[in-house]
């Protein structure tokens, strides 16, 4: 069954569509994570699903109850859906303590004192924040902010729990333990998240699926390992990292499974063969995509058959590994290779063609 | 606070090589004997404007004779003070003070939400409109309330008898709510400028993350916005009253002649109405009242210790607007209803008054241009209209060089002494315009009789410099903090001198503030009216005195064209000052 579902949703700010015709299912427990760079609608989209701002067209439901229908204007304010929410300022209100700010949605709820503080003191051991409960807000730090942010959230146990780009305010360390820390509480509890994030790996790393999103529209929903590897369009494969796009001609075409082709493609520095997720005619022109860690340096000189050599113009050094940018008749092509590997000037690469993957050119 | 975090920023992040060079530079800075010279005069300058009247108020009250004659000490000012009467005077004074900033205070919350939370329409011209009040001078309102509001032939009191036929006059403002009613009228806008600002600025997601917890919007509001402006709330409430205290037109205007007396009130009585004038009791009252002040000042500073919140949003996200439906129309007129009853009523009556032969008979027959005739013949118009603009335009730029060398040494320099200098600077923001008169009333008096400064303009020019200070101090501070201090700096590094530093970068950056601030002082110069009633003499009258003694005299009609024109003024300046801040400051 699935949990939230939007349907078509809209909204548009006077002419300028924010959001446009989103189609998203979240199935009871999923982690659900919203990507796309700044300005795309990432944000307008949870805070409908949240009840914040109302969608201009389409149907939101939640937990089988419709909760916003644009043509039958009926719209459940926020107040009312009961949702937990984490927000990228925290927004943990000053004026009360740690313990007061937790209490706030049991206060509203008018659970009774004894049961309160129980619940309160659960939550906050949940996020490890229990030590703290008297101590005012103002005098926590970011990442205990954030703690008593989600404590807050799941205090009242809500069917679903959106977070707004939770991590971006955190420094990078704290950001990859809290991140990992929240996905496993989130396992443990089995709470259905809608998560916001600009930042890919972030996503990779959480989501149990990821929705690709640019200028308001879904590009492609699927699993981290489909989107980064088996992306549905140019755009999508463009988001994650600085992928290598080799223009080529099907050869031929061989069906593996339903979604799952072998091509075999030639191209004008390259023939190889690589993946498609549909059949492709012969004679079509594609745009392989290789990434950069599917480029691999080949040992000796002499050019194998499926081998791309050129000339290094730029390299530098990432600690585990090195990324290099290699001119192959005229055009640059990035590749990732062992920091240990030593480079000469004429390089000369193979690509692994189990990751290689065909797109519409 | 920004600049204690710009100076911590500014001496630890820099390296050392160029610590030292600075170091080198703050030395030849301090050594320099012209800053001393400098500093020693603006020490001299703000002691005479502050300190003086301030330690002259101390031996007037002790003195048993009128200033200038000679006497003995005593504390007879004192025990005069202690009588029946005065208790009820004291407790007149606190308590409509505090019947005026209560409702001015709820209804300031309803306008600032109204106008920065909701989608209202034509915010941005009900915000003109619903702050011009408070840069009107209150004696204009004062007089033209006294007409519209007269228990006989008020305006109101004739519209409702023509509507309902009855004979009662039910308005008088000539009452305890006439007083407080014409000092709302003030506190309202007032308040809403002081906590406008923290309204918009408020991260709307502290708010959103309630309405998550499933808070309504009535508790979320009661018990997240309401309690996180509280301190900006209570600071502003307590301005406000003290604001009240030291009120002078309303209780002048609306109390004395129904027998209501206030501290200010009561200090300008026994100067001017009784005689002998009892200087020394005036002056005693004017120590009390400053304690008083004193009193309130320090609860404050214990209340608000700390007691702020930083809700202010990085992101610059617009606060979540309430969407009102048709309500928004009911908004709406409740800021045009405030506006028309505080600014178009009493402009309407001098309008009104100004045509017609006799204040409070309109009949068509009795239209009339001879008040105007009679004001534009009048030498005494034009010498206050004279006086008042030579002292607007005198007193604020001085009032604002002063506050701006003040506020540079405060904010910019680490130079020994500049707490005192600024301390004294803010001194007067303490003392009511009618005791900072007496104050100089006796310093006058005690100066050599080589320098003749009393009952010529200059008199009232100092008193006015010395009332503006501190805010003319408060808006270049503002400006100053905002300055880093690498532009400072890195102007004098690369070989421009401190003279050329100061012309070419500082005042060059700060310059749309110093004329925001001079507008101010001048607005605040041409309403004063308690200090300059007490130091006038024959000659030297600035307008409000003229208007003040127009309508003591019983000659409404004339005060009517006056104070017509200078509501024209009012506003013409108010429009230039809001055109010049929308395009150099960018914000109202
Ligand atoms: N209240 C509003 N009025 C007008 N336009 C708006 C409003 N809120 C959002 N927008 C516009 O809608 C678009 C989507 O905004 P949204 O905040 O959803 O982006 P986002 O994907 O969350 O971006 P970011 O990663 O920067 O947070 C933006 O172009 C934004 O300017
Ligand atoms: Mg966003």
């Amino acid at each position: 069954m699935s949990n939230v579902v939007l349907e078509k949703v809209s909204r548009t700010f006077g002419e300028f569509a924010a959001v446009s015709g989103v189609d998203l299912r979240v199935n009871e427990g999923e982690f659900v994570t919203l990507l796309g760079p700044s300005g795309c609608g990432k944000t307008t989209t949870l805070r409908m699903v949240a009840g914040l701002e109302q969608n201009t067209g389409g149907r939101i439901s939640i937990g089988g109850r419709v909760v916003s229908d644009a043509a039958r204007d009926l719209f459940v304010p926020a107040e009312h859906r009961a949702l937990g929410m984490v927000f990228q300022s925290y927004a943990i209100w000053p004026h009360m303590s740690v313990f007061d700010n937790v209490a706030y949605p049991l206060r509203v709820r008018r659970v009774g004192r004894s049961d309160m503080r129980r619940r309160v003191l659960e939550a906050l051991q949940l996020v490890e924040m229990a030590d703290y409960a008297d101590r005012p807000a103002p005098a926590l730090s970011g990442g205990q902010q954030q703690r008593v942010a989600i404590a807050r959230a799941l205090v009242f146990e809500p069917a679903l729990l959106l977070l707004d780009e939770p991590l971006s305010n955190l420094d990078a360390r704290l950001r990859a333990q809290m991140g990992s820390e929240f996905r496993a509480l989130q396992k443990r509890l089995g709470i259905t998240s809608l998560y916001v994030t600009h930042d890919q790996e972030e996503a990779m790393a959480l989501s149990d699926r990821v929705v690709v999103m640019q200028a308001g529209r879904v590009l492609q929903i699927g699993a981290p390992e489909d989107i980064y590897q088996r992306p549905a369009s140019r755009d999508v494969a463009n988001f994650f990292g600085s992928p290598n796009l080799l223009p080529a001609t099907v050869v031929s075409c061989a069906r593996l499974s339903d979604a799952d082709f072998a091509l075999s493609v030639r191209g004008s520095a390259w023939e190889g063969t690589c993946h498609a997720g549909e059949a492709r005619a012969v004679g079509a022109e594609v745009l392989v995509l290789v990434r950069p860690e599917s480029m691999r340096l080949a040992e000796g000189t002499a050019p194998a058959t499926g081998a791309l050599s050129g000339r290094v113009v730029q390299s530098s050094f990432h600690g585990a590994r090195r990324a290099v940018t290699v001119e192959v008749h005229g055009s640059l092509m990035h590749a990732e290779v062992p920091a240990t590997a030593s480079l000469s000037e004429q390089v000369t690469f193979t690509i692994d063609e189990k990751a290689a993957w065909a797109l519409s050119a | 606070m920004t600049v204690s975090a710009d100076d911590s920023l500014h001496d630890s992040g820099r390296p050392a090589p160029t610590a030292r060079l600075f170091a080198a530079l703050r030395l030849l800075r301090a050594t320099a004997a012209g800053r001393i010279v400098g500093l020693a005069l603006l020490v001299a300058v703000l002691a005479l404007l502050s300190v003086y009247p301030l330690s002259m108020l101390l031996y007037g009250s002790l003195h048993s004779t009128p200033p200038g004659m000679a006497g003995t000490f005593n504390l007879d000012g004192y025990r005069d003070i202690l009588t029946r009467e005065n208790s009820i005077t004291l407790v007149n004074t606190v308590g409509i003070s505090l019947a005026k900033t209560v409702p001015s205070l709820a209804l300031a919350v309803l306008l600032a939400w109204i106008l920065a939370r909701t989608d209202t329409p034509c915010r941005g011209a009900l915000e003109v409109l619903v702050t011009l009040p408070f840069f009107i001078p209150p004696i204009l309102t004062a007089m033209a309330w006294g007409m519209l509001g007269n228990p006989q032939v008020g305006l109101l009191n004739q519209l409702y008898q023509a509507i309902t036929g009855s004979s009662a006059a039910p308005i008088n403002v000539y009452s305890y709510g006439g007083v407080v009613w014409h000092m709302m009228q003030y506190s309202v806008p007032f308040l809403f400028l002081l906590i406008v600002d923290a309204f918009r600025a408020m991260d709307p997601s502290l708010e959103e993350a309630a309405r998550m917890c499933g808070a309504s919007r009535l508790r979320t509001f009661r018990t997240i916005t309401l309690q996180l402006m509280l301190p900006a709330l209570t600071g502003g409430a307590i301005l406000s009253f003290i604001r009240g205290i030291e009120n002078f037109e309303s209780p002048l205007f609306f109390g004395a002649p129904a027998g209501i007396h206030v501290i200010t009130t009561d200090i300008y009585d026994s100067i001017n109405q009784r005689s002998p004038p009892q200087y020394q009791y005036a002056t005693a009252v004017s120590f009390v009242i400053m304690a008083l002040l004193f009193l309130i000042v320090l609860v404050q500073w214990r209340l608000l210790r700390g007691r702020s919140f930083a809700t202010v949003s990085g992101k610059g996200y617009s606060p979540g607007i309430v969407r009102l439906g048709p309500w928004r129309w009911v908004t709406f007129a409740v800021c045009m209803l405030f506006f028309i009853v505080t600014v178009v009523l009493p402009v309407g009556q001098l309008l009104i008054g100004s045509f017609f032969k006799f204040f409070g008979f309109y009949q068509w027959d009795m239209l009339t241009f001879e008040h105007y005739e009679a004001v534009f013949g009048s030498s005494e118009f034009w010498r206050g209209f004279g006086n008042t603009m030579l002292l607007g335009l005198i007193g604020a730029s001085a009032t604002m060089v002063l506050g701006g060398l003040v506020a540079y040494i405060s904010v910019r320099t680490k130079w020994r002494g500049r707490s005192l200098i600024d301390a004294m600077a803010w001194l007067p923001w303490m003392m009511p315009g009618i005791v900072l008169g007496v104050g100089f009333l006796w310093g006058f008096a005690l100066l050599p009789r080589a320098i003749p400064i009393y009952g010529t303009i200059w008199a009232l020019l100092l008193a006015y410099i010395s009332l503006g200070t501190p805010l003319s101090v408060r808006v270049m501070s503002s400006a100053y903090a905002q300055l880093s201090f690498d532009i400072e700096e890195c102007s004098r590094v690369h070989g421009a001198s401190w003279l050329t530093t100061m012309w070419r970068i500082v005042i060059a950056l700060s310059w749309p503030s110093f004329v925001v601030g001079w507008v101010l002082v001048f607005f605040g110069i041409m309403r004063e009216l308690s200090a300059s009633v007490l130091l006038y003499s024959i000659g030297s009258e600035v307008l409000s005195v003229v208007l003040l003694k127009l309508w003591v005299n019983g000659n409404a009609e004339q005060v009517s064209v006056i104070g017509l024109m200078m509501m024209v003024m009012v506003i013409l300046f108010r429009w230039v000052q809001l055109g010049f801040t929308r395009r150099h400051l960018g914000t109202l």
